[in-house]
């Protein structure tokens, strides 16, 4: 594989983490505008502590999952018994108060006679922890999709669960739920902080994929993006947001047959598949379909 | 420090009007069709940069100008419409959400495509220095574009209560189906009261971009924030609120920036969006545009 294909392929993988993330909350019933904020605080978090403090990415990662995952649960907690509208604009209103919190910060350290660490809209440069420890980029692509796949699996296993039957009800009528005994708040928060979780990790390997974050990586664009791919590749399976993110970057960007009108292309096929098919080509309708062809 | 307090608020008062023009027309949709139209500001974009064009290819007036920019928000309003609210009539408001900024992502990019340069001059209102009250200092654009507001506001609200057409608006606010029945094109009034958003949309573009004298891609991220967030700190869905709303956010925004800083300013905006949200539902759902 050349050096381009590896970088689309990984570049997907990445980006498939916060479009799971979307996928989660939508399935629970709520649209979030802000999982991007939970991706660069996993960003900023595992970048911190593997270029600052020498921690090793495999803890880095663990970290930033448990700083995105309280992040998640301290937006939820006023947030998620909003409806609707309210609740996307809520979500949004956060992101953005935690990109501007990423551009306040200033927290160097001097590492190798050069300041090392997050500074302010400059950006945090020098995330080398990949390069330095000889990891080859088809490496951190098996990575990426390694824990992809585990992260899938474990999605597959879950809606095939009570869980994920609860999951969809709760998405379906949370007041039903709630006569059935499920404890609907307490549940809803687990799902964000979940989500939040999910999406930090796919920021920690971000950061280490790019080496160099800035605050603007973390804005509005990547948020709805994350939602667009749910949506378009489908509610019924966990494969929906994968097939989203492929439609986008590997066949309009990775294409480049679409250079410079992707995202009119994108665009409309969003508005247009919102029409169509509200919950995307893999919707439960498809999902039940292609089960009973292949059983 | 007595005069740059004074002169900080009349700085916000100046940048509130602008708000305030821009809140108008995202509550009127808002009030009217429940929806948040996130292509409201890219869709002024539009208008100002088809107004751009035809300064920099024909030496218009600025008045001209007001036309084109009126004209273009329009066309793309209508677009919008079409293609994210007319179809989500009856379903999902976040679908109309995504799909207007699906909508977003294609104006962006198509007027980056056909005037790539970051920056275009636009010709200003006036010329000449700002007016001068002894050591304080108003620009004559910011009383031009209060009167504004308030005009829109004030004909808007004799529109819905005075009028034929406002009748039949609110009968569509208050009982979709019974307006259906009594004989009214409910998808016509809809696009009709979507329409008259976006022309004063392209008003409020118009006024913005002669008083900065520039435009950029910027404008419509900036429009629909700063539209939005007027809008809620009036309270969801009312006319005056959004004029008073736009006034005080710009109050706001100019004694934080003063004191604390450009981000900090963007933080506080958003932290009251937040908070009202957050804290304070009722404030968000008890305003109608009737």
């Amino acid at each position: 594989m050349d050096d381009y294909t590896v970088s689309v392929l990984t570049n997907i993988g990445l980006i498939s983490f916060i479009a799971l993330s979307a996928y989660l909350l939508i399935i629970a019933g709520e649209m979030s505008f802000g999982q991007q904020g939970f991706f660069g605080v996993g960003a900023y978090t595992a970048g911190v502590a593997t270029a600052m403090y020498g921690v090793p990415l495999p803890i880095a990662a663990v970290m930033a999952m448990g700083a995105g995952a309280a992040a998640a649960f301290l937006v939820g907690l006023p947030t998620l018994r909003l409806r609707g509208l309210y609740f996307a604009m809520a979500t949004l209103a956060a992101a953005e108060m935690l990109r501007i919190v990423f551009e306040l910060i200033h927290f160097q350290r001097e590492i190798d006679g050069e300041p090392i660490g997050p500074d302010g809209t400059q950006g945090f440069r020098g995330i080398r922890w990949v390069f330095e420890n000889g990891v080859e980029p088809e490496g951190f692509l098996a990575m990426v999709w390694g824990l992809l796949f585990a992260v899938v699996a474990l999605f597959l296993f879950m809606e095939r669960s009570k869980l994920g039957a609860t999951l969809r009800m709760l998405g379906e009528d949370p007041e039903l739920a709630r006569m059935l005994g499920v404890h609907v708040e307490r549940f809803k928060l687990g799902v964000a902080a979940a989500a939040g979780a999910l999406a930090a990790l796919g920021g920690a390997l971000y950061a280490h994929h790019n080496t160099y974050i800035e605050p603007r990586n973390f804005d509005i664009m990547l948020g709805v993006h994350s939602l667009a791919y749910a949506l378009i590749g489908g509610l019924g399976t966990a494969f929906g947001p994968l097939l989203g993110v492929l439609i986008d970057i590997g066949a309009l960007e990775g294409s480049r047959v679409f250079h410079g009108y992707r995202m009119i292309v994108f665009g409309g096929l969003v508005a247009v598949l919102l029409i169509f098919r509200p919950r995307g080509l893999l919707d439960e309708r498809v999902v039940h379909w292609l089960k009973r062809r292949l059983a | 420090m007595i005069f740059d307090l004074i002169q900080n608020t009349f700085d916000g008062l100046a940048m509130g009007a602008s708000y305030a023009l821009l809140a108008v027309g995202f509550t009127l949709v808002f009030g009217v069709l429940r929806r948040v139209n996130l292509s409201y500001g890219p869709a002024i974009m539009i208008g100002c940069y088809a107004a751009t064009w035809v300064s920099l290819s024909f030496h218009s007036n600025v008045f001209a100008l007001l036309g084109i920019t009126i004209l273009g928000s329009v066309l793309a309003g209508t677009y919008v419409e079409r293609l994210c609210f007319a179809p989500h009539r009856q379903g999902s408001a976040i679908a109309a959400m995504v799909a207007s900024f699906a909508l977003w992502m294609q104006f962006e990019e198509a007027v980056t495509l056909v005037m790539p340069k970051h920056l275009y001059d636009f010709p200003p209102m006036f010329d000449g220095d700002p007016l001068a009250f002894g050591p304080l200092s108003l620009r004559a654009e910011a009383l031009v574009m209060l009167s504004c507001a308030l005009a829109i506001c004030f004909a808007l609200h004799r529109m819905l209560y005075r009028s034929r057409f406002g009748l039949a608006v609110r009968a569509v606010i208050d009982a979709p189906l019974a307006a259906q029945l009594a004989g009214i094109n409910v998808p016509r009034v809809l696009l009709l009261v979507f329409l008259l958003a976006s022309g004063i949309g392209g008003l409020a573009g118009w006024l913005i971009a002669s008083t900065h004298t520039q435009v950029t891609p910027m404008l419509g991220m900036w429009s629909t924030l700063k539209g939005l967030l007027a809008m809620m700190i009036g309270g969801l869905g009312s006319l005056p609120g959004a004029v008073i709303g736009g006034l005080a956010l710009g109050v706001l925004e100019a004694h934080s920036q003063w004191f604390l800083g450009p981000q900090a300013r963007d933080l506080i905006a958003y932290l009251l969006m937040f908070v009202l949200l957050a804290w304070w539902p009722r404030w968000m759902t008890t305003q109608s545009a009737s």
